[in-house]
């Protein structure tokens, strides 16, 4: 205990700074105006700002530099990515940098690499991700979506679900059953699929934030080269698993948590009670000051965990999945309280104002319905990437030995 | 700052580690740990002395080895695993902390040197009935007489003091409005009496009444310079000092726990079966790796003197309080039945982790200071910024 040191590294600071002015002088007015009032972006949006990233290098900073990547410490992409939220940037689009790629550069072979890394490195590919089916959630191996081979192709049938942004997708990368005569992990392998394939359908499913980024994916014989699979047939499972861990490791943005107490702190100021704002009230300070020890220790379990990678060469299990059940929970504290403060004011729950060209007018404070569609939407923060169930059964086995 | 790198750092924990466990069993303990036992055994002393434990953190030119808070806490992390009877907390980071900050070279030279050879033990008698948690509420008074000063007080329970050598008292000097001092009273003085108690953890303690005469030698330092802002940097060492104590306590109950689920069967299968129970498992590893990870950004912090490390010492003082908890009641409620018993270690755990909680303040008292003073990317806007009307998009 306490025996290796955990100190920040001062050597990001010039970093930092050059972060810093990239966005102040790059981050489009439209597109910081709307991120101000959380308005949803267009993909138009997203893109413009991501090919800006793309051209820097930073949007896959952490790559290796052979794949075209920066070679950064998972300390630099921290900086990184905390810069960004300050200054008010679109969030990084995970599927392409953080989840196919790296999928792509460990396990795919040369032309694959050649064919697909520089695309999304340069955003000029969004992916999807098709791991979920109506009947594998959590039991994600027990999946049905089947691919048969005929000749040099795959033929796929199936459907997959809980899509995000397959709507805007050139790519999605899929779990298919390939052997359902062997145990359900040692049957799956792992296609990349072109999404103007045809016999693909996409239908939206609408949130409980009423918003649109959730689909359905239908697979209807849709044909796939067999060039298009990930390293070996039925050797999917592999794969799936290293990208979740990825994917695990990305569930934690403290930019984003400070950007929603930004928000809380000026509901505080505005929301009354018997003609005082909240923000004088002892059991609010109170509550800012637990999700400040909260946050602080959550803090501390990423430095602690990146102190372990850097001796070692992996973050510890615990420490990983420690902070995507401590990260999301903290999350879903911070805007539960959000929902507590915005109460007293109906709740209203204007979602419309969040499309862009709304001109109607709030009703009480201005952050209240970005606050509350990522109240409704990271309700969801325990249940993806593993829900939070499935975390502990993973650290029981795996790191407790139970 | 400390010179221990973590090679080093890696062999005081092995020390530690080896030598508690081999010769301070716990069935020692449960002898040594009675009323009348010997719980500042001068044998283990000496031992915790030859073995370098006690001048960890003194400087070279003092007797020790200068290694800094963060070494003081694999020391007190290892007392608090193997639930260490005698009074370290006392002597190595409030008795040696108060000499370092507030004594003259010369008392320096004399007294650091004895306590890392192990001649000397210390209490920190500063708490008073009254004060609660409060740091800077003392009504002791120290009165000059003729060549010392008249004590006059009464001091709260404060662990260890019934073996100390030396006692060190915080006190007004002159008037109740006086300056802070600090003395260090020989525990043997006439008109110092002790009311012993046992603590909730059984370990040893005393109030302390003063109405004694002590040379004016006993002061540390100058007589006319405050000790308020010492004692108050002072108690945050010794906070994190006992964060780092319940760190260990916490793992060993959180380890011990987990062996004896994987052995009790109940339904004809081992209880760590059962997936409500390996779920609560998981939960207090998490508080324990919680609470482990601020406490050591606390001590990087105090040990690199970063304008944050109060706040971060208190903030990791509520999540200590709050994983030592969790992590204490959950241990006995899934011992079951037998984790009530006085024979096993669990009960022992949860009563050395009741009494970390409360020590130097507890988790209610720091989120209350911590809410009187949140920072400015969570603090509410200023007086000046809330007369402005809301804003209407």
């Amino acid at each position: 205990m306490f025996i290796r040191s955990v100190g920040s590294d001062n050597r990001l600071n010039a970093f930092r700074e050059e972060v810093r002015q990239f966005c102040r002088e790059k981050i489009p007015a439209e597109i910081r105006r709307k991120q101000e009032k959380s308005q949803h972006l267009d993909k138009a949006e997203y893109d413009a700002w991501l090919k800006l990233l793309g051209e820097k290098g930073w949007l896959t900073g952490k790559w290796p530099k052979e794949y075209g990547g920066l070679g950064w410490e998972p300390e630099q992409f921290l900086v990184f990515e905390e810069e960004l939220g300050k200054a008010g940037a679109p969030p990084l689009i995970n599927f392409g940098i953080n989840l196919a790629g790296p999928v792509i550069f460990t396990f795919g072979n040369d032309e694959q690499k050649k064919k697909y890394l520089a695309d999304i490195a340069k955003n000029n590919t969004w992916w999807c991700q098709g791991y979920s089916e109506p009947g594998a959630g959590s039991d994600l191996a027990s999946l049905k979506s089947r691919a048969v081979r005929d000749g040099d192709h795959y033929v796929v049938n199936g459907q997959k679900t809980w899509t995000s942004w397959a709507h805007w997708a050139d790519m999605i990368f899929v779990l298919v059953r390939t052997d359902a005569t062997v145990k359900k992990q040692a049957g799956i392998s792992f296609l990349l699929i072109d999404m103007n394939t045809p016999g693909i359908t996409v239908r939206p499913i609408i949130g409980i934030t009423r918003h649109h980024h959730l689909n359905e994916v239908f697979f209807d014989n849709v044909r796939v080269p067999v060039e298009n699979r990930i390293g070996e047939e039925n050797q999917g499972w592999t794969y799936a698993k290293f990208l979740l861990a990825n994917e695990r490791l990305h569930s934690l943005s403290f930019a984003k948590f400070e950007a929603y107490l930004a928000k809380i702190r000026k509901a505080l100021d505005v929301v009354k009670d018997g003609g005082r704002p909240l923000s004088e009230d002892p059991t609010y300070r109170r509550k800012l000051a637990e999700l400040d020890v909260r946050m602080a220790t959550a803090k501390a379990l990423m430095a602690d965990q990146l102190a372990a990678a850097r001796t070692t060469g992996s973050p510890p299990m615990m420490g990983a999945a420690a902070l995507k059940l401590r990260g999301t929970e903290l999350q879903q504290s911070i805007l539960q309280m959000g929902l507590e403060v915005l109460g007293r004011n109906g709740p209203v729950y204007q979602d419309l104002a969040l499309e862009q060209n709304w001109d109607g007018e709030f009703v009480g404070p201005d952050v209240s319905a970005g606050l509350i569609y990522e109240h409704l939407y990271r309700r969801a923060a325990t249940i993806y990437s593993g829900s939070n169930e499935v975390q502990r059964n993973i650290i029981a086995k795996g790191a407790l030995g139970l | 700052m400390t010179s221990f790198s973590a090679d080093e750092r890696q062999l005081l924990d092995e020390s530690l580690q080896n030598f508690l466990s081999e010769k301070y069993g716990f069935e020692r303990w449960q002898q040594r740990s009675g009323p009348s036992g010997d719980q500042y055994g001068s044998n283990e002393w000496r031992q915790f002395a030859d073995l370098g434990w006690l001048g960890v953190a003194i400087p070279e030119e003092f007797g020790g080895t200068g290694g800094g808070l963060t070494e003081l806490a694999i020391v007190m992390a290892a007392a608090g695993r193997h639930m260490v009877l005698e009074g370290l907390l006392g002597t190595v980071v409030l008795g040696a902390g108060a000499i370092e900050l507030a004594g003259t070279q010369a008392q320096k030279g004399d007294l650091l040197p004895k306590i890392a050879a192990g001649e000397l033990r210390l209490a920190f008698c500063h708490s008073e009935q009254d004060a609660g948690y409060a740091r800077d509420y003392v009504t002791t008074i120290a009165r000059p007489v003729d060549g010392g000063y008249a004590l006059e007080g009464r001091k709260a329970f404060t662990l260890g003091a019934q073996a100390a050598d030396l006692l060190v008292v915080s006190a007004r000097v002159g008037a109740a409005d006086g300056p802070v001092g600090l003395f260090l009273v020989p525990r043997e003085t006439d008109g110092v009496s002790l009311n012993i108690a046992p603590a909730l953890d059984a370990r040893l303690g005393a109030e302390v009444r003063l109405s004694a005469r002590v040379p004016g030698s006993t002061l540390l330092g100058r007589a006319d310079v405050d000790r308020t802002a010492s004692i108050d940097h002072l108690i945050d060492r010794a906070a994190i000092a006992v964060c780092a104590e319940a760190c260990g306590a916490m793992a060993e109950a959180t380890q011990n726990t987990i062996e004896y689920l994987k052995v009790r069967e109940q339904f004809g299968q081992p209880l760590a079966k059962f997936q409500v129970l390996q779920h609560r498992l998981v939960d207090m590893s998490l508080a324990c790796e919680e609470a482990r990870a601020i406490v050591h950004a606390a001590l990087e912090a105090l040990d690199v003197g970063a304008a944050s490390a109060q706040r971060t010492v208190w903030q990791a003082k509520v999540q200590t309080a709050q994983s030592a908890r969790f992590v204490g009641t959950q241990s006995l409620q899934l011992h079951g039945g037998i984790g009530m018993t006085d024979e096993l270690k669990a009960g022992h755990l949860y009563k050395r982790l009741c009494v970390c909680e409360a020590m130097f303040g507890d988790a209610d008292w720091y989120l209350k200071k911590l809410s009187q003073t949140l920072p400015e990317h969570i603090r509410a806007r200023t007086q000046d910024d809330r007369m402005k009307p809301p804003e209407v998009a």
